[in-house]
């Protein structure tokens, strides 16, 4: 990962406060991309748990779909290549940047264009969704607190909408 | 907002996270040498265009990533049944 100093954000690395809710940019992730036909594969090359459940987040990782996994870890990570298994495990820490959202509006900020019941989306779950146009992974960290996953070069317009949205 | 279930992630989603991938269980012939010029084109380019129920496939793209086969009706948009990718046809 590049030297903090040389980090060049695509959003303010200000917070912005509004009336009930926050918005901020997370501290820099590395992020790994895990692609395996089941996460008992996965299991074994990583010798961690890994939630079976579409949705489900454990440890740091989220199950996305039925033969992909997200891991983000604020650490640098040693990481198995798994070379020569059914796996594949790709650094994808760059590609995105976290925004977190937090307070008691965050669900109803998130909600001003993402189509999900975010009223029944557990913490601790975690999917990919669309926010207008945008496709955004959503963390529910905590019942007033979550974690935006946002492609880099969607951010800047991602900021925009959720202060916007958060100012009214 | 129409509500489409993927049977992937087992539950209804927002018609948006989807993508239509035309017509299913349009098979691929095995040996592409052994066809007919009429045949190969009836593979590539002719499909049904039913008024009334029709078997497409779907993609959940911004979701799980999965294609999906789902049965529609193309008439009012209901969506009766989906189902996984490599099972039989309903
Ligand atoms: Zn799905």
């Amino acid at each position: 990962m590049s030297d903090a100093l040389f980090r060049n954000e695509p959003v303010s690395s200000t917070p912005y406060v509004a009336d009930g809710v926050s918005i901020r940019l997370a501290a820099p992730l590395k992020r790994y991309s895990l692609r395996a036909r089941t996460a008992d594969a996965l299991e074994t090359v990583l010798n961690v748990k890994v939630p079976q459940k579409i949705g489900a987040t454990e440890g740091g990782i989220a199950c996305l779909g039925p033969d992909e996994w997200l891991l983000r870890t604020p650490a640098e990570a040693a990481m198995p290549t798994g070379t020569g298994l059914p796996v594949a495990i790709t650094d994808i820490s760059e590609r995105s940047i976290c925004l977190v959202l937090e307070g008691p509006r965050a669900a109803e900020v998130l909600m001003t264009g993402c189509p999900l019941d975010l009223d029944n989306f557990a913490v601790g779950r975690a999917t990919r969704t669309i926010y207008e146009t945008v496709e955004i992974i959503i963390i529910r960290e905590g019942e007033d607190r979550f974690h935006v996953e946002v492609w880099r070069s969607f951010a800047a317009w991602l900021w925009t909408a959720f202060t916007t949205a958060a100012s009214h | 907002m129409i509500l489409i279930h993927c049977p992937y992630c087992d539950e209804k989603r927002p018609e948006i996270e989807f993508a239509n991938a035309g017509q299913a269980h349009v098979a691929r012939p095995l040996d592409p040498s052994s066809q007919s010029d009429e045949e190969w084109e009836a593979y590539l380019f002719i499909r049904a265009n039913p008024r009334g129920r029709h078997h497409e496939r779907w993609r959940h793209v911004h979701g799980c990533g999965r294609f999906f086969n789902a049965v529609r009706d193309t008439v009012t948009d209901k969506f009766e049944t989906t189902y996984k990718a490599g099972e039989p046809r309903r």
